[in-house]
């Protein structure tokens, strides 16, 4: 087991699908050990940082334009992903993608496929199992017929099965009960704390991820707007308007992300053609 | 009503010598499917050009076992090793590049490879028919008044113990796991740390290895090998639809059930219905169960 | 395009409206230049008769450019099939070529180092027999999503069709039968669409497949049934001919037996130009209504299609009924014009060969077929020429020993490494050029 969670350090990154930046000179840094969080509305990006990071994005038609992003001091840029995942990042996907044909145990069971220590993998399933208690009778259920929060916890199992140095977590929130999402966050705090593991959480509900996190940033429109300590940011009169959904002025901000984009052609009605 | 057309008789030993004809086509058709369902179930690549695979490992098995005459056991395994190769190298050479576009851009360029195989052999071999292969078994018994080839006995053992096989890797090893594992979500399986091109790779040399084997017995019961003898990929493709694209079993069942099939409407309405009556069931089947008798059901996110 | 939209921002490109004579002009002169070409006998030579096409050719391409309406249009401008001056200098430009082109083919001249002038009209005939085909194929396929493999089993559809109506009801009525056809095409085409209600991807195609191998049936049925294995005969006696009391029409002189039969390359021409003309503009107008949004719709996804109120049912029948029918029309063309077809007409090689055409040419685009069906028919010719004629290439013996394997062989590459490499075909790397050149067209006025 690597006990010691690594550092990650992303600078400048800019990355592009054909001709649309999604990414623009990021900066972001995750100490080792640290907890640190995401945040940002639809379409700022965050996901596109997390397929950076692990290097998903040729499948999505995007590549990093500038910028590096380096592990523990090592450059993973341009490696391919399960290299990444032996060099210890562990991904939840968005929507927990799961194998859903699989068998839970089998799904947990992929998480490990980085490893070489084969004799370990039992030992952390059993770890896995023992942080998720509700998933030991369901181990040989498929795993698309599960409950919304099994499956992200199977997700989270999954990942954890690789015995990440770094764990990211794409929305975890997304489509889940609060109790259930609440529970999660407690998790992961615990696994940060007890194993030293580094954890990047990349989240829409800032409030949650203000709570438990120790940095966060603020990306819109492909742009860091905001770091700093989460206590910091949790403080800014902005954050708490356009995040955490104080004052009384959403809307006109909400408008202000929400800035018409691309828009060159103009619309015509759609009678005519051919005659 | 359609049987009335034909020279239908109820001589029970035609029919058993029908059934026992369809089912040793039916064990050529699982062959084939075999190969199909497996480069299906874990590329989601839908290879027409897997007859042209089987003609390749047909003629490489007249080069290796015939003109070279090497031992049979030793020739068979340069066969296979052979397809092996020639596998790695499609993967490699060509479906690499195209993973992620679009359903029918990857159809025709398995078609694209057909053709290129095809050129190749005709240039390489020439169009004149060879003598089938006898290096298997050839004689043959009788049941209640029907002949039954050892030949088709042993295609029938080689099948069984193929899908045994296939079915204990899928289950019990860790690549097993691993190709089901990218042909339900390739992103999240890359996500985990499964390198998905090198079980694309794998899946290639393993369906190039099937068609390998499946060359060498089909050429033992085709009339001659030449160029047509690709067919067979074609008639092949109601028994994969039929079982299932993603089943292993169905692919033998279903092999087994159209063989049968076509054996009746050949013996009983002609040849030229053959095809016709085998593809028509293959529709039926898929306007009953869109994903065939076995097949797996996706849910479509909307 | 790009040359077009920077030329449309520069400040002096204000809004523009040229006359209606000039903007007919450059299309009139394309349409009458080449008659008087071919009218004139050969006390002109074959050189200097080259040369005014060529400066006609520009000069018509560059007069549509110039008179084009640009700035602040109208509706009914914007929404023309030729609005860019590029688009306009095209059209003109390809108005011309396709008008003179017979009368260059058909020309006594002989080019150097024997290149194949004289097999060049047929090839260009079933260019243009082909292209319509195919641009069909690509209409279902591309901006339809509709995967259909039953595409040779439509051909076969309009040769049946050919010959009950052109055979056997009468003696080379290709005027009825063509229509007719359509109608079977479209009828027929719905019907086999039918699967894709319930069928997607994979299944689809399989299940069009199956009806390819029905129709086959269907067609070997019919041929035995009437014609046995000689197979149909389109020729001779079931050759098409212009009625007799069209016989007034300009440029129409009757036979010495008083008939004027559709035959040789020079009157073929004449009769297949104008039709896959006619049904490429049709099909491309079919995508711009209202209709063809709707197919685009549903190709990209259909549940969502149907949440916009499109009915999804019709548009996909629709789709297969359209296409199936100039497929269908196609085929008829193309039994008349070979003359003849038997058992071995249609086969899946027949199948690979529209594949080929489709993605050589350029994947989901009508522009394609053209491109791909002109590639598929000269490439063989322009080897053919290459193995005899070529300095070194006539030396390599493999070559001339396997000449159609190899034929062969060089398709199935090209289509792999296209659709590795440029999945767009020939009719992207055609775009392409395009843009490069408008870039250096703008760049050189600025």
């Amino acid at each position: 087991m690597s006990a010691s969670g690594l550092d990650l350090k992303i600078a400048d990154l800019t990355v592009v699908y054909g001709g649309v930046t999604a990414l623009s000179n990021v900066n972001v840094t995750v100490p080792p050990g640290g907890f640190v969080s995401v945040l940002g509305a639809n379409g700022a990006g965050k996901t596109t940082l997390v397929r950076s990071i692990t290097s998903l994005l040729h499948l999505h038609k995007g590549r990093v334009r500038r910028g590096s992003i380096e592990l523990g001091g090592k450059s993973i840029l341009g490696k391919k992903s399960p290299e990444i995942v032996a060099a210890g990042v562990a991904q939840v996907p968005e929507g927990r993608k799961l194998f859903p044909n699989l068998t839970v145990k089998e799904n947990l069971l992929c998480g490990a496929a980085s490893r070489r220590d084969l004799g370990g993998i039992d030992e952390s399933l059993e770890q896995n199992l023992e942080l998720f208690p509700q998933l030991r009778p369901l181990l040989n259920q498929t795993a698309g017929l599960l409950s919304g929060g099994e499956q992200q916890m199977v997700a989270v199992g999954r990942a954890l099965m690789s015995q990440p140095a770094l764990l990211i977590c794409d929305e975890l929130s997304l489509g889940l009960a609060p109790k259930i999402v609440h529970r999660l966050f407690e998790l992961l705090t615990e696994i940060n704390q007890a194993r030293g593991t580094s954890i990047l959480v990349i989240e829409q509900n800032a409030s949650l991820a203000l709570e438990h996190a120790a940095d966060a940033y603020v990306l819109e429109l492909g742009r860091v707007l905001m770091e700093g300590t989460a206590a910091e940011l949790r403080g800014n009169p902005m954050v708490q308007e356009l995040y955490l959904g104080g004052g009384g002025e959403a809307h006109t901000s909400y408008a202000a992300i929400e800035r018409p984009r691309g828009g060159g052609r103009r619309r015509r009605p759609a009678a005519g053609g051919a005659r | 009503m359609l049987l009335a057309f034909g020279n239908f008789t109820a001589d029970p030993s035609v029919n058993l010598q029908l059934l026992i004809g369809g089912l040793a086509l039916g064990a050529i058709y699982a062959v084939v499917a075999l190969g199909f369902v497996l480069v299906y179930k874990s590329t989601d690549v839908l290879n027409l050009a897997h007859g042209e695979f089987l003609m390749l490992g047909a003629y490489f098995a007249l080069t290796f076992l015939v003109s070279e005459n090497l031992n049979f056991f030793l020739g068979v395994f340069v066969l296979l090793l052979v397809m092996l190769v020639f596998g790695l190298l499609v993967h490699y050479g060509i479906m690499r590049r195209m993973v992620g576009q679009g359903f029918f851009a990857i159809v025709l360029i398995t078609l694209g490879i057909a053709t290129i195989i095809r050129a190749l052999l005709l240039i390489f071999y020439g169009p004149t028919e060879r003598a089938r292969l006898d290096l298997l078994p050839q004689g043959s018994f009788e049941i209640g008044g029907a002949t039954v080839r050892h030949v088709d006995l042993i295609i029938f053992a080689v099948v069984a113990g193929c899908v045994l096989l296939f079915f204990a890797f899928f289950k019990y090893t860790r690549l097993g796991l691993h190709m089901r594992a990218v042909a339900d979500d390739i992103e999240a399986a890359a996500a985990m740390g499964i390198d998905p091109d090198k079980v694309y790779a794998m899946t290639w040399a393993a369906a190039m290895v099937m068609a390998g084997l499946g060359g060498l017995l089909f050429g033992h019961v085709t009339g001659a090998i030449d160029r047509s003898i690709e067919a067979i990929g074609l008639r092949a493709f109601p028994a994969a639809v039929v079982g299932g694209l993603t089943s292993l079993g169905g692919s033998i069942v279903g092999g087994l059930v159209v063989g049968v099939i076509e054996q009746f409407a050949n013996g009983h309405l002609g040849t030229k219905w053959r095809e016709p009556v085998a593809f028509s069931v293959m529709f039926l089947v898929l306007l009953v169960r869109p994903t065939g008798l076995w097949g797996r059901k996706d849910l479509e996110r909307v | 395009m790009t040359a077009v939209e920077s030329s449309a921002a520069r400040p002096e490109a204000h809004t523009y409206r040229p006359s209606a004579f000039q903007r007919i002009l450059p299309f009139a002169i394309a349409a009458v230049v080449p008659f008087i070409l071919g009218a004139t006998t050969s006390d002109v030579s074959f050189w200097w008769k080259a040369l005014i096409t060529v400066i006609v050719l520009v000069a018509v391409a560059r007069l549509a450019w110039k008179w084009t309406p640009r700035g602040e249009l109208t509706h009914r401008e914007d929404m023309r099939l030729w609005r860019t001056p590029s688009d306009r200098s095209w059209a003109a430009a390809t108005t011309f070529g396709l008008l003179v082109l017979p009368f260059i083919l058909a020309s006594d001249f002989t080019p150097p180092m024997d290149f194949p002038w004289a097999t060049w009209f047929a090839v260009v005939n079933l260019v243009l027999i082909f292209a319509m085909g195919a641009a069909a194929f690509n209409l279902l396929v591309g901006y339809s999503g509709q995967i259909s493999l039953a595409h040779v089993a439509f051909l076969a559809l309009g040769s049946i069709v050919g010959g009950i109506v052109g055979v056997q009801w009468s003696s080379g009525n290709m005027w009825l039968a063509l229509p007719a056809s359509a109608v079977a095409g479209a009828v027929v085409g719905a019907i086999s669409g039918l699967p894709a209600l319930r069928l997607k991807h994979l299944y689809l195609l399989l299940a069009t497949f199956g009806f390819h191998f029905v129709m086959m049936l269907v067609w070997r049925e019919y041929l035995q049934e009437y014609f046995g294995f000689v197979g149909i005969r389109f020729k001779g006696e079931n050759s098409p001919r212009i009625a007799s009391w069209l016989h007034w029409l300009p440029g129409i002189d009757p036979d010495q037996n008083g008939e004027f039969v559709i035959t040789g390359q020079f009157r073929w021409y004449w009769v297949i130009m104008p039709i896959t003309v006619l049904s490429i503009l049709f099909m491309v107008n079919v995508v711009r209504t209202r209709e063809g949004r709707a197919f685009a719709a549903v190709r990209d996804r259909d549940v969502s299609a149907s949440l916009l109120g499109i009915n999804v049912a019709r548009s996909k029948l629709l789709a297969f009924a359209v296409s199936s029918a100039v497929v269908a029309m196609s085929g008829t063309l193309a039994s008349f014009y070979i003359g003849s077809r038997g058992e071995d007409s249609f086969n899946v090689q027949t199948v690979l060969n529209y594949a080929i055409i489709i993605v050589v040419g350029g994947f989901s685009s009508i522009q394609g077929a053209i491109f791909g069906s002109a590639f598929f028919w000269f490439l063989p010719e322009w080897f053919k020429w290459a193995r005899e004629e070529l300095w070194l290439v006539r030396d390599i013996d493999f070559l001339s020993d396997y000449p159609s394997e190899i034929d062969l062989a060089i398709k199935g590459f090209l289509v792999v490494i296209i659709l590795m490499f440029k999945p767009d075909g020939l009719a992207g790397m055609w775009r392409d050029l395009k843009a490069w050149l408008g870039r250096k067209l703008a760049g050189s006025q600025a």
